[in-house]
């Protein structure tokens, strides 16, 4: 019985070690070369179309289905939203403050002002908030990569 | 032995099988139904705090100066991020502290997922992929089976031919109408 449970306790920790250090989520990771997210957010039109590997903390998290993950950035006061296909990879909000080693394609668009009014109502109905039309003032270029695979560790 | 006789014991042990499949599948389909509702994996929690404003000029002194001021020890910290000047957000195991550093407001956002059905709808929503999609599947090919084999379980007036093709109908009909009337309205 004892040495049952000893195997049990040795097969859980090994579990745990093997699995419990990083998490993968999608794809597998095919760059070696890291690009900053702030050399992203600084040229984004150099950057459009083009597959990146990034680095960072995960700041935030689609709460309705884990669709999207916002990837803190190597500079203050800046993020880059990592979105996925819903129900392809699914993050779980526990990956919050995380950090993340994430690949996918750089996608840069821009948005009317009526355009941007619906995809804050559906943001902020995936965030359990309300949301106000008038906090758009003009027609934006929002920057996103479309991710493809993700390592949280 | 023939081919009803077969076609119980299929029925049966292939049904006594699903059990545990079904229930849970079951269970998390009500639960993520209703997702408009509520959220079927999480519970989060809002709480507002107070505390005095943050002194401090790099990001490292703000830290220390909001975790001493919030009572957070260092092994809980996971993370911190500035989103803009006046915010800085720490992230600790499940809570989220959000301060706005001029005014000392802090929002704590606690997320735990739900015990149990967390883990019910992971499995119904494929989250783990790889082999689970073939026990899905597999899953999904019984039902069919048990579906199928159920109708031939009894013969007579209870039987596929009495009283069963009129559930069977009922069963087809339902879907279909109101798909019907979902896409013509």
């Amino acid at each position: 019985m004892k040495s049952t449970m000893s195997l049990v306790v040795l097969l859980s920790l090994a579990f745990v070690l093997a699995f419990g250090a990083e998490k993968k989520y999608g794809k597998k990771i095919t760059l070696k070369e890291k690009t900053k997210i702030s050399d992203i957010m600084a040229n984004p039109e150099s950057y459009d179309g083009k597959r990146v590997l990034v680095e960072g903390p995960i700041v935030d998290v689609c709460r309705e289905r884990g669709c999207w993950i916002k990837i803190g950035s190597d500079k203050e006061f800046g993020a880059l939203r990592f979105k996925v296909e819903d129900g392809v990879i699914t993050f779980p909000l526990q990956v919050k403050g995380k950090n993340t080693l994430a690949e996918g394609i750089v996608s840069v668009k821009k948005y009317s002002v009526e355009q941007l009014i619906a995809q804050g109502k559906e943001t902020a109905k995936e965030e359990g908030r309300e949301f106000d039309p008038s906090t758009v003032k003009g027609p934006k270029t929002v920057l996103m990569i479309k991710g493809e695979g993700a390592v949280v560790k | 032995m023939n081919w009803r006789r077969w076609n119980n014991i299929l029925h049966r042990d292939v049904g006594y099988a699903l059990v545990g499949l079904t229930v849970i599948y079951s269970i998390s389909g009500i639960a993520v139904n209703h997702r408009g509702d509520w959220n079927p994996n999480y519970t989060l929690r809002k709480q507002i705090l107070t505390i005095e404003p943050a002194r401090g000029t790099t990001k490292e002194e703000i830290v220390v100066d909001v975790m001493a001021k919030l009572n957070i020890q260092a092994e809980e910290l996971k993370n911190s991020f500035r989103p803009n000047e006046e915010t800085l957000q720490l992230f600790l195991e499940e809570r989220t502290y959000s301060i706005d550093l001029p005014t000392g407001n802090v929002i704590v956002d606690a997320v735990h997922s739900r015990p149990v059905l967390y883990e019910m709808n992971q499995l119904h929503l494929n989250t783990p992929k790889g082999i689970w999609t073939l026990i899905a599947d597999l899953f999904a090919v019984c039902l069919i089976l048990v579906a199928i084999t159920g109708m031939f379980v009894l013969k007579g007036k209870t039987g596929i031919l009495g009283r069963g093709i009129w559930f069977v109908t009922a069963g087809i009909v339902i879907p279909v109408a109101y798909w019907l009337y979902y896409w013509y309205s």
